[in-house]
């Protein structure tokens, strides 16, 4: 089948942030017309990508649209991978967009000055998603990747306001900016080592890329990035932080999207680098930690939103386990992972309605806590009980009871744990914590009933009751319709399991179990066919229970994880303050030695790497003209006098004479233009010098500075500089073709032009004119302005010029004078 | 030639740099003059020695002659020479303002100070150097 057209694929990218920024056109008062415009930019995703799948069907994942060049010199192009995984996360995203579109609607309620903020930041991070789900070029997942961090920061930052939520919003994007980071080093790596910049070429190629340390260091990066996007231990913290955000962007980030991709990224890879024998150890064990954490911490909270928060870490932990089995591999059969995208949906269909329901909570009762929800049903809050029963059916899922996709997704995943210790024993501890973890999701439902029906089980705190708060008229069927709507989803996969599979069966990619080849099965298969899964689950269900009803493990805690940000923070500060401090100690003495260091280090290792650099050349000709030798013997009588005379008018005089000798130098050496300007130059220097030195204090004091290391110092670097000029000076002497020169090139074309310069020559017979006006006239342009740069910091500098007419009797305005 | 030239651009480079690295903000401008000539030395010795193997002189730069030395160094070192001009004029100029201002030439006194705030009072302030504005042209 000839490869599919990217164009439709582009376009449903670019949807949502086209649309959401078009939101900003409207007209204040119409909140109407701009939300149903931004919800036309979801809407138009999944349309387009409808069309797309319909017109090329759902892609194997070995084989990407064809690309659009866009930056060829960078690998970079745009092209996309619409498989299985890629289209059920992009229609995911696309899909809820659209309802989290309405339901920010019923939650900001009329308030023009939030939703036009809000759209459009919300666009753009639905197209972010959007791009990392479909990209199909190494470079361009991480390029979206970077655009989630960067969109999400705006959407968590929400209460630009509030000092806690910009910090938690910094919080999640430098943490999740470090694991793109890491993502896109791993990228290159991989890029670099492989030559293969598309991931539908590398699962085409898995085979050949082999386990060489690159590799795997490559994967290792990859993954510390995907952790990090999916909140894995000890990363995990930024996700429960991040809670401060509006209950829409909760709900679309934290449980059905973002926080997703670096599951999805896991699943891209798990076909080119499964094979690899770290990645079971390292992605299981990640995953399992995280999974049993994020369980117990959420049992031991009394907020919703970090409840549902820690919940969903511990979800995401179960999510990257089960790619980690992926890597099985035993005897017969391949490894052990069935209806991936099942369950993660299954999880967005429970997870994204009870943040809705918090949120919706929020607002008709003003807490989120679960002591102050106590009773709730039998208080009569109008309203609130249909939040009640969608929160009850989506808790439902949450425990896996069955019935719901969420209970098959348990069992699949339980049963994938159970294939795999059954070829890893180590892997029963998973097998376990699994277990652990799922009867905390129980113990959690358990508690939620009883206190919202106000049972004595129920959480309670002896706080008094706060007075409920009546939302304003914000409240809104759009506020639980939507949750309602997924909800539903829920119970409709698991009662009735050929809907379901219809649509997922074509997505589904890892299907390896001989059971689950048809697709989920009916309620009552897992009971009639009862096997360790079942057991597993009922265990899980049955501690559940008993851990709900126990009054133990009831305290609000704080996770000490949430130290580490601020820690690290506050130390990253301290030691760069310090480290700022010791390098810049604002003595210029401090900065030459360190530059002299430097330079004498670099020259030490260039010749270590080449000892032909030590050999004193053959054939120096020491000393040919005796002019040269006067001459050079006034110019170091000179240099060395400067710095043993005291008086300073000698001072300068001695300098001027260094010069002079130079000026004969260069006579010697037959540039009559330098002995020109350097002759006059010096004159005007050293009348120059001996002015400002009247102008300036005697403060000649000896110097207070030890001279040997001094010394020492100015004597290894001179050493080093003369002899680099003595070895270059001597190749020079020594070659024999002076036509290979550079110089000669300027000799040969100074008049006429050649070919080489298209004929054109730069008409003069003085060589060294013509370079400076012609071959580089540029540069001659920048000593001008260098000049003239000069000049005018001299001019703003001078006092005298601020001077008036009676003053000029004054030192500045000598200097002025002569400066002019 | 070039021998001549190379220990040239040692003492030169020795010196400036010990004058750079003292406390005295005129001796470090010197050091910086000094190191200026010193690398224009070692550029011109890069086109070689001006003495032919036979004996006598190439020719200046200028077509017509035999045996011309390389013209391209003393371009660069041409631009080089306007350059520490400039600079050096700079640099003598921020020595008066430095002395005026501060009232000290001490790089170590002066890296402990604040910069001074430009504002037109400090900039017309008679100089707080004793001495500065009073001292006589014989000195």
């Amino acid at each position: 089948m000839a490869p599919a057209d990217p164009s439709l694929v582009l376009a449903a990218v670019g949807a949502p942030v086209v649309a959401g920024l078009a939101t900003l056109l409207i007209p204040r008062a119409q909140n109407l017309a701009r939300v149903l415009l931004a919800a036309c930019g979801p809407a138009a995703s999944l349309l387009l990508l409808g069309v797309h799948l319909t017109r090329y069907g759902v892609a194997p994942n070995h084989a990407g649209t064809t690309s659009i060049n866009w930056v060829p010199s960078l690998h970079l192009d745009l092209s996309f991978l619409v498989d299985g995984l890629g289209a059920f996360f992009a229609l995911l995203v696309a899909g809820v967009g659209v309802l989290i579109v309405f339901y920010s609607r019923g939650y900001f309620g009329n308030d023009a000055s939030s939703l036009a903020r809000f759209f459009p930041a919300l666009g753009f991070f639905t197209s972010s998603m959007l791009g990392v789900f479909l990209a199909d070029h190494l470079l361009l997942t991480a390029l979206f990747w970077e655009l989630t961090s960067i969109s999400s920061f705006f959407l968590i930052g929400w209460e630009r306001d509030d000092e806690t939520a910009v910090k938690r919003a910094m919080q999640a994007f430098f943490t999740t900016g470090f694991g793109g980071l890491a993502l896109l080093g791993g990228v290159l790596l991989l890029g670099d080592t492989t030559g293969v910049w598309r991931w539908s070429d590398l699962v085409a190629t898995a085979s050949e890329i082999g386990s060489s340390g690159t590799v795997v260091a490559a994967f290792v990066l990859i993954f510390v990035g995907a952790a990090s996007k999916s909140a894995q231990w000890p990363l995990h913290y930024w996700l429960p932080g991040a809670m401060l955000a509006p209950t829409p962007v909760s709900a679309f980030l934290h449980s059905a999207t973002m926080v997703k991709a670096g599951v999805f990224l896991l699943g891209r890879l798990l076909p080119v680098f499964g094979l690899l024998t770290i990645w079971l150890p390292l992605v299981v064990a990640f995953g399992a930690v995280t999974m049993l954490l994020g369980a117990g911490l959420a049992l031991r909270q009394h907020n919703l939103k970090l409840i549902f928060a820690y919940l969903t870490v511990s979800q995401l932990g179960l999510f990257v386990c089960m790619y980690g089995f992926g890597g099985v591999t035993d005897g017969h059969g391949g490894s052990a992972i069935d209806w991936d995208l099942s369950q993660i949906a299954s999880h967005g269909l429970y997870k994204a309605p009870l943040f809705l329901i918090a949120g919706a909570l929020a607002h008709r009762l003003g807490t989120r806590r679960l002591p102050e929800l106590f009773g709730l049903w039998h208080r009569g809050v109008s309203g609130s009980r249909v939040l009640v029963v969608v929160l009850l059916a989506a808790s439902y899922a949450l425990a896996g009871g069955p019935g719901t996709v969420s209970f098959v997704a348990k069992e699949l995943f339980l049963g994938a744990a159970h294939h795999a210790a059954a070829s890893h024993p180590a892997l029963l501890v998973v097998v376990a914590m699994a277990v652990l973890a799922a009867a905390c999701n129980v113990a959690i439902v358990v508690r939620l009933v009883a206190t919202v029906f106000g049972w004595r089980l129920g959480v309670r705190d002896d706080l008094p009751g706060r007075d409920v708060v009546h939302g304003k008229d914000r409240w809104g069927p759009v506020l639980w319709v939507p949750a309602a709507g997924l909800v539903l989803v829920q119970y409709i996969g698991g009662l009735l399991p050929p809907v379901w599979n219809s649509v997922f069966r074509r997505l589904e990619v890892n299907v390896n179990d001989e059971a689950f080849t048809d697709g989920l099965p009916w309620l009552w298969e897992p009971f009639l066919h009862p096997g360790a899964p079942l057991a597993m689950s009922l265990a899980a269900i049955g501690l559940g229970v008993v851990l709900g009803c126990s009054q133990r493990m009831r305290g609000d805690i704080v996770d000490v994880h949430d130290r580490i940000y601020p820690v690290t923070y506050r130390l990253i500060l301290q030691y760069g303050h310090r480290a700022f401090h010791g390098i810049q100690t604002g003595h210029l003495r401090h900065y030459l030695v360190f530059v002299f260091t430097l330079l004498l280090l670099g020259i030490s290792w260039a010749a270590w790497v080449d000892p032909a650099m030590l050999r004193l050349p053959d054939g120096v000709a020491p000393f040919e003209s005796l002019t040269g030798l006067l001459l050079g013997a006034v110019v170091c009588a000179a240099a060395i006098a400067l710095p043993l005379v005291t008086e300073r008018v000698v001072r300068v005089l001695v300098l001027g004479a260094s010069g002079f000798a130079v000026v004969g130098l260069y006579l010697l050496y037959q540039a009559i233009d330098l002995a020109l300007t350097q002759l006059m130059f010096e004159i005007i220097s050293v009348l120059l010098f001996l002015l400002v030195l009247r102008l300036l204090p005697r403060l000649d004091r000896r110097p207070l500075i030890s001279p040997r290391p001094r010394l020492a110092l100015a004597a290894l670097v001179g050493i080093t500089i003369g002899w680099m000029t003595l070895l270059a000076g001597h190749a020079a002497d020594q070659r024999t073709n002076e036509a290979v020169t550079l110089g000669a090139f300027f000799e040969e074309h100074s008049l006429h032009g050649t070919e080489v310069t298209d004929g054109r020559g730069g008409e003069g017979r003085n060589i060294v004119n013509v370079i400076l006006v012609d071959f580089r006239g540029f540069d001659t342009l920048g000593e001008i302005t260098v000049l003239a740069t000069a000049a005018l910091g001299v001019w703003s500098m001078l006092p005298g010029r601020r001077r008036h007419r009676n003053d000029e009797g004054q030192p500045g305005t000598i200097a002025a004078e002569v400066e002019r | 030639m070039t021998t001549v030239l190379a220990i040239c651009v040692t003492v030169m480079v020795t010196v400036s740099v010990y004058l750079m690295l003292s406390r005295e903000l005129k001796s470090i401008a010197m050091g910086v003059f000094l190191l200026g000539h010193g690398a224009n030395l070692a550029i011109l010795a890069m086109s070689g020695s001006p003495v032919l193997p036979w004996g006598g002189l190439r020719q200046p730069p200028i077509l017509g002659g035999e045996h011309l030395v390389d013209a391209l160094p003393q371009a660069l070192i041409l631009t080089a020479i306007v350059i520490n001009f400039a600079v050096m004029g700079f640099f003598l100029t921020l020595l008066i303002v430095t002395a005026r201002k501060t009232g000290t030439l001490n790089v170590d006194e002066l890296a402990g100070e604040e910069p001074p705030r430009s504002s037109p009072e400090l900039a017309s302030e008679p100089a707080p150097v004793a001495g500065l504005e009073t001292r006589s042209v014989a000195d």
